[in-house]
């Protein structure tokens, strides 16, 4: 039988990977994943701070002329409706943020919890959960999000709905297999001899040894969520006019091409540079938390 | 056949590829058009929307009847050109023996495909009685058709119950006067009833070859039409929604004709596409913002004044159309009978009469919805819509919608949706025949196309007297008063009867267009 201190020294052995200080002196020395960090750091604060920032009202019409070119009232030029690019796109970037991270979260809380149940509970709920996990998965995404949206209408809610719906089986998937796993380990045998409930095995071992491989699978999705989301709001089925967003402005952009150019540029480029810096930070973070993982990959 | 497969390398597979590719764009030529490549003459156009209906007694909007008129024919059809006219077709003569009765002798010689014989006045007789039979949304088309009488196979009589002047301006030249093989639709639809888009027999230049669903409608030469060959050996015809994705799809050469919005008119006047004309025509049609007289929350006429009020017309159109198209004042466009010269609410509206209706109404800082097509025309009316309404204090939610969906809103026989529609941005084609614009808004149309669920005893009594008479000037007297009512009743907010721009290549054909632009494709010619 191993020694306690050598079943301590393993039980803590996924909880950390370095202090706060070592994650950023690794980054340091990345040079996409600190672009990925400036970028990302750039959006967050326009987005937090947008309203400070903003020049004009981003819904109010017929502030300037009609698909006006970049000049020092009007930042990026005006729309179609006369509207402040500038304005639309610095308060476009709230809604993919949060829709990234409201439903990347939520399906994170529930996916982590059904994970932790299929993992560690008797064999019926995991077979059950699986079976949920696949069927979902077994629809097309794009497929499911068209269904989703005709049948409760194009809106934030459902947009984040058709997100977390999608991805919480990725997540409760990953969890369980790694809660199997640790399950019949000789830490948490060891625990369970000097009496551990399961509760408290599943929060003080099994729980920080599955939460760092699924924060950097999150991260990772954050992108493909922002991409996802502008592409239903340029297809009109994402957040409703004349909320200002990036997929939005795009469509617009689209539509009228041949008149104004800037509207594509103003509504493409966000989306560019959020998904290069969310897509740089997470495979960083990959790299400082898991570099076995990129080996593998 | 394992030999041929397994001397081919990847790599040779690969040059094979890269050579095809090359050689396609080397000759300039779009993907889309390799793809489609094909012997003869094509004629690539776009249309607003997807066919769905081809049965002459169930169509549905313009563009069901443009493909009807290139593979059914009609007794006579709208001539292409600039003044409204109809020509014969599959009539030899044609006359009105009186008021109640035409008479037409029908050509030789016109054949139905597929073995289904000559078309004859028992062809005739089938069509026309067929649509006001069957309980069909269209069969107002038709009117007061009491019979068709057949003296023998190429001469009959049209009776009408009471006299029916849109005869000659809707039922005989439109849609519902396409004429189909009895034998066919017997066979095809018990009862001769409705046969969707699986037409069997076809009795005009064209037949229906192949159909995908919102990608393309195909058109062959019919090798049995023994009238004027047409120009074009095949008509593709595109389903293409927003016609900002109209124009990119021009500009990619993937089509070689297609309406061109008026906010991007100008700018393709001074840098149109390369062997491109661009032609404007008046358009007849109507864009309107319309009320659900029966919803809850717009049941007081005083709420419906309060919106109508509160629409400035001139700055939607500023918005959707760069200021290019005339304000509308009623249903009826210049030109057509009926036309008003101004309407009651003026364009600019008022938004001291709109709070003060509010007021009256004794409702203050509610929401309502706004449905509108999923398309930029629609959503710049909705969202300035939208701006103004906040004006008062009504906060309008707009729910964008794609044709399938939005086109049946209203209808009750489609769900019950039309209980929970609202505003609607609405938008109809028309025909120069005031009564197609006015039977839709009669009280037995209420959830089929009178989706507002507009109802007045005095507009019906009007619209059946209307079209008892022959006088245009008496028959405009009666069309204004209904559009007075229309209006009067607040469901209605006139913004334009719009423009009908379009571009088309040079290289290709030289089109034929009713005078509201709307393609007559069988009359396009080759260049």
């Amino acid at each position: 039988m191993a020694s306690l201190e050598a079943i301590h020294t393993e039980a803590n052995a996924g909880q950390g990977h370095g202090s706060f200080r070592t994650v950023l002196r690794q980054l340091r020395k990345n040079r996409l994943g600190t672009l990925g960090v400036v970028l990302v750091l750039f959006i967050a604060v326009s987005a937090i701070f947008a309203p400070l920032i903003i020049t004009h009202d981003p819904t109010r019409i017929m502030v300037g002329p009609r698909l006006a070119d970049p000049s020092l009232n009007f930042l990026l030029g005006t729309d179609q409706l006369g509207r402040d690019t500038f304005s639309r796109v610095i308060m476009g970037g709230r809604i993919p943020l949060l829709v990234a991270f409201v439903s990347l979260g939520s399906s994170l809380a529930v996916g982590l919890v059904l994970g932790l149940l299929a993992g560690f509970g008797p064999r019926w709920l995991d077979n059950l959960l699986l079976l949920i996990f696949d069927t979902i998965r077994s629809f097309p995404g794009i497929i499911f999000a068209l269904a989703v949206i005709a049948l409760l209408g194009p809106s934030l809610t459902s947009v984040i709905l058709v997100i977390a719906i999608t991805s919480m089986p990725i997540y409760a998937r990953v969890v369980r297999t790694q809660t199997e796993a640790l399950r019949s380990s000789e830490y948490i045998a060891a625990e369970r001899s000097m009496g551990a409930g399961t509760n408290r095995i599943l929060a003080v071992h099994v729980l920080p040894n599955v939460i760092g491989p699924l924060l950097i699978l999150v991260s990772m999705d954050v992108p493909a969520v922002i991409a996802v989301e502008a592409g239903l709001s340029f297809l009109g089925m994402g957040v409703r006019p004349p909320t200002p967003d990036w997929g939005a402005i795009l469509n617009d952009g689209y539509s009228y091409i041949h008149e104004s150019v800037w509207l594509v540029i103003a509504g493409g480029i966000p989306i560019t540079l959020a998904t290069l810096g969310f897509t740089f930070l997470g495979e960083a973070l990959r790299d400082i938390f898991d570099p076995k993982l990129r080996k593998d990959l | 056949m394992n030999d041929v497969v397994g001397s081919v390398s990847r790599r040779a597979f690969l040059k094979t590829g890269a050579t095809l590719g090359g050689g396609i764009m080397a000759a300039g030529m779009p993907l889309s058009q390799a793809i489609w490549a094909a012997e003869g003459k094509v004629l690539t156009a776009r249309a607003n929307q997807d066919v769905d209906k081809l049965d002459p007694a169930f169509y549905l909007g313009a563009v069901n009847s443009e493909v009807m008129s290139c593979i059914y024919s009609k007794l006579i059809r709208y001539k292409p050109g600039s003044e409204w006219s109809w020509e014969l077709e599959a009539a030899e003569k044609i006359e009105q023996v009186d008021p109640t009765h035409i008479r037409f002798q029908l050509k030789k010689g016109i054949k139905f495909s597929n073995d289904y014989g000559e078309l004859t006045v028992r062809d005739v007789k089938f069509s026309f009685e067929r649509v006001i039979r069957l309980d069909s949304p269209s069969n107002f088309d038709w009117g007061p058709l009491d019979h068709v009488e057949v003296e023998d196979d190429y001469t009959g009589v049209i009776v009408f119950k009471t006299p029916f002047a849109p005869a000659w301006t809707l039922a005989l030249p439109y849609g519902a006067g396409h004429i189909v093989s009895e034998d066919a639709v017997m066979k095809a639809a018990k009862d001769g009833g409705p046969f969707g888009m699986t037409p069997t027999a076809f009795s005009g230049p064209y037949v229906f070859a192949d159909w995908k669903p919102n990608q393309h409608v195909l058109l062959t030469r019919n090798p049995e039409w023994s009238g004027p060959k047409p120009g074009f050996d095949e008509i593709r015809i595109l389903p293409i929604g927003d016609i900002k994705t109209a124009e990119r799809a021009y500009q990619a050469g993937d089509i070689d004709f297609t309406h061109i919005s008026v906010d991007s008119l100008a700018n393709f006047k001074s840098n149109s596409p390369a062997d491109t004309t661009i032609e404007e025509k008046p358009s007849i049609g109507i864009v309107y913002v319309g009320m659900n007289i029966d919803h809850p929350k717009l049941k007081d006429i005083n709420v419906r004044k309060a919106i109508q009020w509160a629409i400035n017309v001139p700055q939607i159109l500023d918005a959707a159309y760069a200021g290019q198209m005339e304000v509308a004042t009623g249903s009826l466009a210049r030109g057509l009978i009926g036309y008003r010269d101004k309407a009651l609410v003026p364009p600019e509206g008022d938004l001291a009469k709109a709070k003060e209706s509010l007021e009256k109404a004794g409702v203050s800082d509610f929401t309502v919805t706004v449905d509108c097509l999923n398309q930029s025309e629609f959503l710049t009316i909705a969202q300035v819509l939208q701006a103004q309404l906040s004006q008062i204090g009504v906060t309008a939610e707009i729910n964008a919608q794609d044709s399938g969906s939005f086109y049946t809103i209203g209808m009750e026989s489609e769900g019950d949706r039309w209980k929970d529609m609202q505003l609607i941005v609405q938008s109809f084609s028309n025909v120069p025949e005031p009564y197609y614009f006015s039977a839709t808004y009669t009280r037995d149309q209420i959830g089929k196309w009178n989706w507002e669920r507009f109802s007045s005893e005095r507009f019906d009594e009007l619209n059946a007297k209307a079209i008892t008479i022959d006088d245009p000037n008496e028959r405009a007297k009666l069309y204004r008063e209904m559009q007075d009512l229309m209006e009067d009743s607040g469901a209605y907010r006139y913004l334009t009867n719009g423009a009908s721009p379009f571009m088309y290549r040079t290289t290709r054909m030289q089109p034929a267009t009713r005078p509201d632009g709307v393609p007559h494709y069988v009359a396009f010619k080759p260049v």
